[in-house]
């Protein structure tokens, strides 16, 4: 569960990146957030994995109060989220499987349990049969189903998704939506950002419109995914 | 945290060292250089640490006593001399034993001695020798206050002028050491620097995915402590070889060094343990810190 309860920041540039924003997104919830460059979007995805921090109000992300927490727990937040970046991220001399392996690694997880959660993840997004590979014997929609398999390894409560289709062929974004959309169906709160109004109609929910550091618009679209 | 976790980290970054080979080798080279430096700087001042001690231990201090003390004085004072903390050695130097070695030391002049008789004109003695020659004028004090001495002959300038060279040696040879470290540092946490900012996006994952400041640390710490080690495993043999050349071509002049009272340099193979954990204990650290320094400013995501 995201909560943000009249959050305002302001950089210390002194530009106003969000002005006294509340949004609540349930756990299982599906939600696109859309809006023009320098709307917010990115500062409200860096507020809630705690890469800056809000001038006033308060954030509630699983749990953590982020006006609270202390440095050192701030792993323990952001591995309760999964994140999925427009440019992949993925790291470069590294295979598939240990792309993906590695988000394990980092969290202490058994080995034995890390050699049966990557191969099954992996085959979620289906990308079985690429599991040697490294990054750039892939196409773009191949590896942000990598970094999608990656977000979703450690089975987060919340799967971010900054831009996801922005660097991928159009009729590939479709399938990765629709692998969000299948997560989410799971269980699992998916966060979208995007600029891409035609996915958005197409597969309709809840979208936030965000506007000069203020949400404009709210509403369930389109009807498929109502609450 | 996990022994395999340790396990996979630490191969990470031995991993590693090949494969930044080339920043590696920077590294490398920088804490080599640094090393020799500052190692033959500290064998240069143990050597000249050595002389000068082989000088002090040949140090004496004469206390001649005024005529006619008893015996029973000389024991008691020879007792109270002993006493003082600064003092190795006391011997006693009869007037007679002192006539003889002068009448020895002057073979041609039978005839004057004859004339003077068999009382010794001289009077007795202690020869003491002093542990620190640089508290010797505090020792000298301290006799002088006592009862029935005569006079304190000691060699005063000479023990000025060891002072004066060793405190000169230490302090020379603390800063060059102090400096070469400071420089090593900064070279190294620079040339770390680079290898960290190669990998910055990997760095930058790992936070995101919840990874612990010591968990990506891990990594870039063995990196380090493993090319400090290698440096200065290297920097150990190519002392050695030098020093025993270096050694080798001195010791052919040795009768021009005995006259300045050297009689022997410091032996390689009697501070080979010393020189080699000296400079593998020090590679690591410099290696380790530096990329401590280095990662530092990566890890604030």
């Amino acid at each position: 569960m995201v909560e943000f309860k009249n959050v305002s920041v302001t950089y210390s540039n002194g530009v106003d990146a969000l002005n006294n924003v509340s949004l609540k997104i349930n756990d299982g919830e599906f939600a696109f957030i859309v809006g023009p460059s320098g709307a917010g979007k990115s500062t409200l995805i860096k507020l809630i994995l705690k890469e800056v921090d809000m001038t006033s109000g308060e954030v509630i992300v699983n749990g953590f109060n982020l006006h609270k927490i202390k440095r050192g727990k701030v792993p323990k937040l952001r591995r309760t989220i999964g994140v999925v970046f427009q440019d992949f991220r993925l790291i470069p001399t590294m295979t598939v499987y240990e792309n993906v392996a590695f988000v394990l690694r980092v969290i202490d997880a058994p080995k034995k349990y890390i050699r049966s959660r990557v191969p099954y993840v992996i085959s979620l997004v289906g990308l079985k049969d690429k599991v040697k590979c490294y990054p750039s014997e892939l196409s773009g929609g191949e590896q942000q189903r990598v970094a999608l398999a990656r977000a979703l390894v450690n089975d987060p409560a919340l799967i971010i998704a900054d831009e996801p289709t922005g660097n991928i062929d159009p009729e590939l974004s479709y399938q990765i939506v629709q692998l969000l959309k299948d997560i989410n169906n799971c269980g699992t709160t998916v966060l979208m950002v995007t600029h891409a109004q035609e996915l958005v109609e197409h597969f309709g929910g809840r979208t936030i419109v965000l506007n000069n550091g203020s949400i404009v618009f709210d509403k369930v679209l389109g009807g498929a995914n109502e609450d | 945290m996990k022994i395999s976790s340790m396990k996979y980290l630490f191969g990470q970054g031995v991993k590693n060292v090949w494969t930044n080979r080339i920043m590696t080798f920077a590294s490398f080279c920088v804490i080599l250089v640094s090393l020799l430096l500052v190692g033959s700087m500290m064998l240069f001042t143990a050597n000249v640490n050595r002389f000068i001690s082989g000088i002090e231990s040949k140090n004496e201090v004469v206390v001649y006593l005024n005529d006619g003390v008893t015996d029973e004085t000389v024991s008691q004072m020879e007792t109270d001399i002993k006493k003082l903390d600064n003092v190795a050695e006391v011997v006693f130097y009869s007037k007679e034993q002192a006539f003889e070695d002068y009448k020895k030391s002057m073979e041609n002049a039978e005839e004057i001695f004859e004339s003077i008789g068999d009382e010794s004109p001289l009077p007795d003695a202690f020869k003491i020798r002093v542990k620190d020659i640089s508290k010797m004028t505090s020792t000298i004090a301290q006799i002088n206050k006592m009862q029935n001495i005569y006079k304190v002959s000691a060699p005063n300038d000479f023990a000025d002028l060891l002072i004066g060279i060793k405190s000169t040696v230490g302090m020379i040879s603390t800063a060059v050491i102090a400096a070469l470290g400071i420089v090593c540092l900064v070279i190294i946490s620079n040339a770390t620097r680079a290898s960290v900012f190669a990998r910055r996006k990997e760095i930058n994952i790992m936070k995101y995915v919840g990874a612990t400041n010591t968990f990506i640390r891990i990594p870039f710490f063995v990196e380090g402590m493993v090319t400090g080690m290698l440096a200065g495993v290297a920097a150990a043999g190519l002392t050695w070889f030098g020093y025993e050349k270096f050694i080798e071509a001195l010791s052919k002049q040795m009768t021009l060094w005995k006259a300045f009272g050297i009689d022997e340099f410091i032996p390689f193979d009697s501070v080979v343990v010393k020189v080699v954990l000296g400079y593998v204990g020090a590679g690591a650290l410099l290696g380790a810190i530096g990329t401590v320094i280095s990662t530092r400013k990566h890890l604030k995501v």
